[in-house]
């Protein structure tokens, strides 16, 4: 693939002085007698013409004959053939017309340029022009560089045709069209401008466009929310420039998983209810707490066990539940029993963190945070995980083993043990053979001895399993009786990146590098379900509270949430929002809003009946927020990152946002806010600082910073005390 | 242009013998090999991510090589970061190498077993307690901070955040109108009135009883705290202020729906400045020795805050003590200062902390004591301070006397027993205890001298 040669411009190029009319005769001789008889020929024709009065004739011959030059090859005057630089004269004409616009259109129309500079970037490496390549990517590449980071650190290396289908982003830009909205007349002044400068670029663009994307046009006056004109005013001064909810490579209906071109609007219908309970355990649990309630009578002004546990079944909406029939789970133990009646009694006495309207005015609710900091890892940790009864806690190294202590300084007893040696603090899971990414404590939740001794078959609440995902591309399932393996779960092609446990046990749950997620449960060796679509590694994993829905997070080219249903194994919704790597997941205990944080420092809230954005949020330093959880109310929610810091969100949407109705997402809380104060000269100022710091979103209720401990999970206890482990890192 | 240098291409074409490599598949071979590496790079990334890593470790590198199907580099893995070292090849050409230690075998097998690691091990702290972060060591002081963005600024922030870890500016200071509700603001502005309202006895009364029933305070604690840190700072020649925020303290301690643990910091520095501060009141207006009272007071707050909230902060109390010690043994502070001190650390420390801190200390104290007592215009202060002394070795002998170590005899009388006391307590405090002649108290002193 050589590059085509230069154009020849020693031919006249207007239409105006062509035709050969003017050109001397002479001058072409040395081309040869042919040339010259040929050029005669036209003025022999032309005469010709002109006498019979056939001028419309003539024009057209006059016209068409400026295009050859002197030798009669054709003059290489179309745009398409000015090798690369072609592409950066359209980029360069979009670009300025873009910034030169109307205001109302320039939010939306900016989007479409990263697309097209990616595939301009692609064309050019494909093409073969990799000089022209480099000067095109140095050249436009500053305005992307806040939101793209990561997909221009993918990009820059590309130089070769080939690499274009070698490389993850390269292959994602090319296979997929890259799904824009617009506001119809936005789209129409897009197009009437790329068919009016047809000739200088505008063509390109507009085949781009055909080729690569997906553009949809919507009328502003009926879209409202995002697209409204109150959005677009607000977003004026601060430079929010954040993607469109259905903007991206797997573009969609916002939030519907369902990526065809004309699917249907409206969204499947999910069962975000809790799991009912088996009919047996009911009654079970039923009779427990009537003779919890006639042995310890409750307090004054303290429910008894008994309303408490019918006022929950009461409150629970009947219609979207999920069934208990498409969910086999194993029948019910004592076990089952005596953790359901402790979810109830917990439920009673709790400290609640009740919602906005319960709190007096403006302050948070005061969370408690317990750190634990793990000394002398040299950075070997990878995770960490703490059992739901707090009484253990595991880290995964990087060295391939897992390690378990206890919380409250009890020996990790077994039954094997040797008589007469103690047993030890704390236990070694060896077996995997590669570094260890994710552990997951099967479910357990802490019964307090003291007030359960009138019942002498109090059945041990601890938990009993652990399942870890490693580079070995292997998950492990051990006993924490025997503190052994019992079984190696093979299926995934790439390290495991997370595992997780289903809320009820039984099921748990992979995310891998080969960019499926598979569903197992803990008596097959073989994966029930798997979960493909990611364009990119499957990175995060998270249940559903009641077990009938998987949450996947993706990053690289990616960056969407998925949302899996467990018995037909379909994705259900999927959010496109994060500019990041997504790097944690968690769903909210009521059921009905799911947090993903992404190593650029942003929280992003989603409502998941709707399957819309509500909010997002911002304030820990870049390096990924490693851990999220939400208090029981599902008030609150508590990250902590690699800033090391811990911090409480609130969840609710902003008040006064919504009173202006700018938008359901109230995205971009600080730079908005900046922009709503804006106008003096204060508010310059605040935004030139603002780029270099890290904007603090006002959602955020408070922050613990750690002592140079970057802080890998954080985790929120029936009682609704955070725990935090990180490790301490001089 | 490529950051791959095509030389390097050739290079290893000759090393596998390939002599004549066309310019242009080096140059493509050059571009290749430069979009390998950061293929791989992207793949090493992941990995540490996932190690919730911010650094990349050759560890990462192998990994990533591992998923790209790729044979592994080895002999690279290493904990310690690499380190480069510089050669000069040519002018402006500089070479970078991996410096790589050349180790002696007969050395490396004769030397001793490097040290092992120390154990992997975790302990537990409180990050934060009912949404505020207690001082203890283990959490960074507020210097650790500065640098980092914590609170949300601009309109919309929470500023009642601000005001509680102490960034309460200024200019930030307005915005608390939006936060508290009008009633509350109403509240706090009558109260603050009523207090300093040197005037009306029974309108301050009252804002005082509010104070110390009223449940729904919690809110104004910072700025009740605020208010007191500013009115004694700035009204330290003003008896009456300092006694009536002394008084706001007491009251708020007493509110038995405040919790105020995560506030103790914040209050300490204020009681302290009333109980050893140099020149309290003005001696014109109030008298000479009215500041005693105002002292008094401030030791027995300080006492019922350390016994109170000492069991939740274990240096809370040592903290106190040693600041309290610095400012005794400061011979050029005023005897107020002393007399505080003397005060604050017989009643935190207790027996035990007068044994230990003040008698040891009385005889190089006797010296300044005696010039004090000559001075026309110091006596009384200086009296003041031997009776505070008393005070405490009283603490000492009522101690003595309940754990009942007091042996009965062997102890010398009359001029001896004076010149023992005096060369241990000092003469002024020597001959004080010898007068009184009581003797548990003699014995339990010397008691005391004996264990010293």
């Amino acid at each position: 693939m050589a590059q085509p040669p230069p154009p020849q411009r020693t031919g006249s190029v207007g239409p105006a002085s062509a035709g050969g009319m003017g050109a001397p005769q002479s001058a072409n001789t040395p081309g040869g007698q042919g040339q010259g008889g040929q050029q005669n020929l036209n003025q022999i024709v032309l005469e010709y013409l002109s006498k019979k009065g056939y001028s419309r004739t003539e024009a057209m011959l006059r016209r068409e004959s400026a295009h050859t030059d002197a030798n009669g090859q054709p003059i290489l005057t179309r745009f398409d053939d000015i090798g690369g630089r072609k592409y950066t004269k359209a980029f360069t004409l979009v670009q300025n017309w873009i910034d030169n616009i109307l205001d109302i259109y320039k939010p939306e129309l900016r989007r479409v340029l990263w697309p097209i500079f990616v595939h301009f970037f692609l064309g050019l490496i494909a093409d073969f022009f990799p000089r022209d390549a480099e000067d095109f990517f140095q050249t436009f590449k500053g305005p992307f560089e806040n939101e793209h980071e990561d997909d221009l650190r993918a990009l820059a290396p590309l130089n070769l045709p080939e690499h274009v289908q070698q490389s993850e982003i390269g292959k994602l830009y090319r296979d997929n069209r890259y799904r824009i909205t617009l506001s119809s007349m936005a789209y129409m002044t897009l197009m009437q401008f790329l068919e009016s400068h047809d000739r200088e670029g505008g063509s390109l663009i507009t085949t781009t466009l055909n080729t690569h994307f997906d553009l949809r046009s919507v009328d502003r006056a009926n879209a409202g929310g995002a697209r409204g004109l109150a959005k677009l005013l607000a977003d004026r001064n601060g430079d929010a420039d954040e993607p469109a909810e259905d903007e991206g490579i797997p573009g969609h209906n916002a939030g519907s998983a369902n990526l065809d071109r004309n699917a249907p609007t409206v969204l499947s219908k999910l069962s975000l209810g809790p799991m009912p309970m088996e009919s047996d355990l009911m009654e079970d649990v039923k009779a427990e707490l009537q003779d919890l309630d006639a042995s310890n009578p409750p307090k004054a002004g303290q429910n008894s066990l008994m309303d408490e546990f019918e006022e929950r079944i009461k409150r629970e909406p009947m219609d979207d539940v999920p069934s208990r029939d498409t969910l086999p789970f194993p029948p019910s133990t004592a076990r089952d029993v005596a953790m359901e009646v402790q979810k109830v009694k917990e439920n009673r006495d709790r400290f609640r963190i009740e919602g906005r309207d319960g709190r007096s005015g403006g302050i948070g609710p005061g969370v408690s945070v317990t750190m634990f900091t793990f000394h002398n890892t040299f950075d070997t940790v990878n995770c960490i995980e703490f059992s739901g009864d707090n009484s253990l806690v595991a880290i995964g190294t990087a060295e391939s083993y897992i390690r378990v202590w206890s919380l409250d300084n009890q020996p990790l007893v077994t039954a094997s043990d040797p008589a007469g040696t103690p047993p030890p603090a704390s236990r070694r899971l060896i077996g995997h053979s590669g570094a260890v990414y994710a552990i997951s404590f099967s479910p357990s939740i802490a019964i307090p001895t003291n007030d359960h001794a009138d019942s002498p078959t109090s059945p041990d609440s601890r938990p009993r399993y652990l399942v870890s995902g490693s580079a070995d591309k292997s998950i492990r399932l051990w006993s924490l009786d025997t503190w052994t393996n019992l079984v190696v779960y093979n299926g995934h092609q790439s390290p495991v990146w997370d595992v997780r446990f289903c809320p009820h046990g039984h099921y748990f749950a992979s995310a891998s590098a080969d960019r499926t997620a598979m569903l197992w449960s803990t008596p097959h060796i073989a994966p029930l379900r798997i979960f493909a679509g990611h364009d990119s590694d499957a990175e995060a994993l998270a249940w559903h509270p009641n077990g009938a829905y998987v949450f996947t997070a993706s990053g690289g080219g990616d960056k969407t949430v998925r949302m899996w249903e467990i018995v037909r194994g379909s994705a259900v919704r999927l959010f496109t929002g994060h500019t990041g790597n997504v790097t944690a997941l968690a769903c909210s205990p009521s059921g009905h809003f799911l947090a993903s944080a992404d190593d650029r420092g942003e929280i992003i809230l989603w409502n998941l009946p709707t399957g819309r954005l509500q909010k997002r949020m911002r304030g820990h330093g870049r390096g990924g927020i490693w851990s999220l959880d939400w208090c029981v109310e599902s008030t609150l929610l508590v990250s902590g990152g690699a800033d090391g810091t811990v911090r409480v969100w609130d969840v609710q949407s902003n008040k006064e946002t919504q009173g202006k109705a700018i938008s359901e997402g109230g995205a971009g809380g600080a730079a908005k806010m900046d922009g709503a104060s804006g106008g003096g000269a204060s508010s310059g100022v605040a935004k030139s600082k603002a780029k270099k710091d890290v904007v603090v979103s006002p959602d955020q209720i408070s922050a613990f910073p750690t002592k140079k401990s970057p802080v890998y999970k954080v985790r929120f206890t029936q009682m609704n005390l955070v725990v935090a482990g990180g490790a301490y890192l001089p | 242009m490529s950051v791959w240098n095509s030389e390097n291409v050739i290079d290893v074409a000759e090393s596998i013998g390939i002599t004549q490599l066309n310019r242009d598949a080096v140059d493509h071979l050059a571009r290749d090999v430069e979009f390998r590496i950061s293929q791989v790079l992207e793949e090493a990334l992941k990995f540490m991510r996932h190690g919730k890593r911010t650094t990349l470790t050759t560890q990462d590198v192998s990994q990533a090589l591992r998923l790209l199907e790729v044979e592994p580099l080895y002999g690279y893995e290493s904990t310690r970061p690499l380190r480069f070292g510089e050669a000069s090849i040519g002018p402006g050409q500089p070479l970078f190498y991996v410096e790589d230690e050349e180790m002696d075998f007969e050395k490396l097998i004769n030397a001793p077993l490097p040290k092992v690691p120390r154990e992997m091990s975790f302990t537990a702290h409180w990050l934060a307690v009912e949404g505020v972060q207690p001082s203890i060591p283990q959490n960074p002081t507020q210097a650790d901070q500065r640098n980092q963005e914590l609170a949300a600024k601009g309109p919309g922030a929470n500023p009642h955040l601000a005001a509680v870890s102490g960034n309460d500016n200024v200019s930030v200071k307005p915005l608390v109108k939006h936060v508290l509700s009008k009633e509350l603001q109403l509240y706090f502005e009558r109260i603050c009135g009523a207090i300093l309202d040197e005037t009306n006895d029974e309108y301050r009364s009252a804002a005082f009883a509010s104070l110390k029933t009223d449940p729904g305070l919690h809110q104004l604690v910072p700025y009740f705290i605020q208010f007191v840190a500013d009115k004694v700072t700035h009204s330290l020649k003003n008896m009456f202020v300092l006694t009536q925020s002394m008084l706001v303290i007491a009251a708020l301690l007493e509110n038995a729906s405040l919790y105020l643990a995560p506030y103790v910091p914040s209050i300490i520095p204020s009681v302290l400045t009333c109980l050893v501060g140099k020149h309290l009141g003005s001696a014109s207006q109030d008298g000479p020795t009215t500041h005693f009272a105002l002292r008094d007071y401030a030791a027995s707050l300080l006492s019922s805050i350390t016994r109170k909230y000492g069991p939740s902060s274990s240096t809370l109390k040592p903290r106190i003590a040693r600041s309290c010690l610095k400012s005794f043994l400061d011979s050029h502070k005023p005897f107020g200062t002393h007399y505080g001190s003397i005060l604050a650390l017989t009643m935190i420390a207790g027996p035990e902390g007068v044994r230990s801190l003040i008698v040891p200390n009385l005889l190089p104290y006797d010296a300044h004591l005696q010039r004090g007592l000559k001075d026309d215009g110091k006596r009384e202060q200086a009296e003041y301070v031997v009776n505070a002394i008393m005070r405490a070795l009283e603490t000492v002998e009522k101690d003595a006397a309940e754990t009942g170590a007091l042996q009965q005899n062997g102890y010398p009388e009359g001029e001896v027993l004076k010149e023992r006391l005096e060369t241990m307590l000092g003469e002024v405090i020597g001959t004080k205890v010898y007068e009184i002649g009581r003797q548990s108290l003699t014995k339990a002193l010397l008691e005391t001298a004996a264990d010293i």
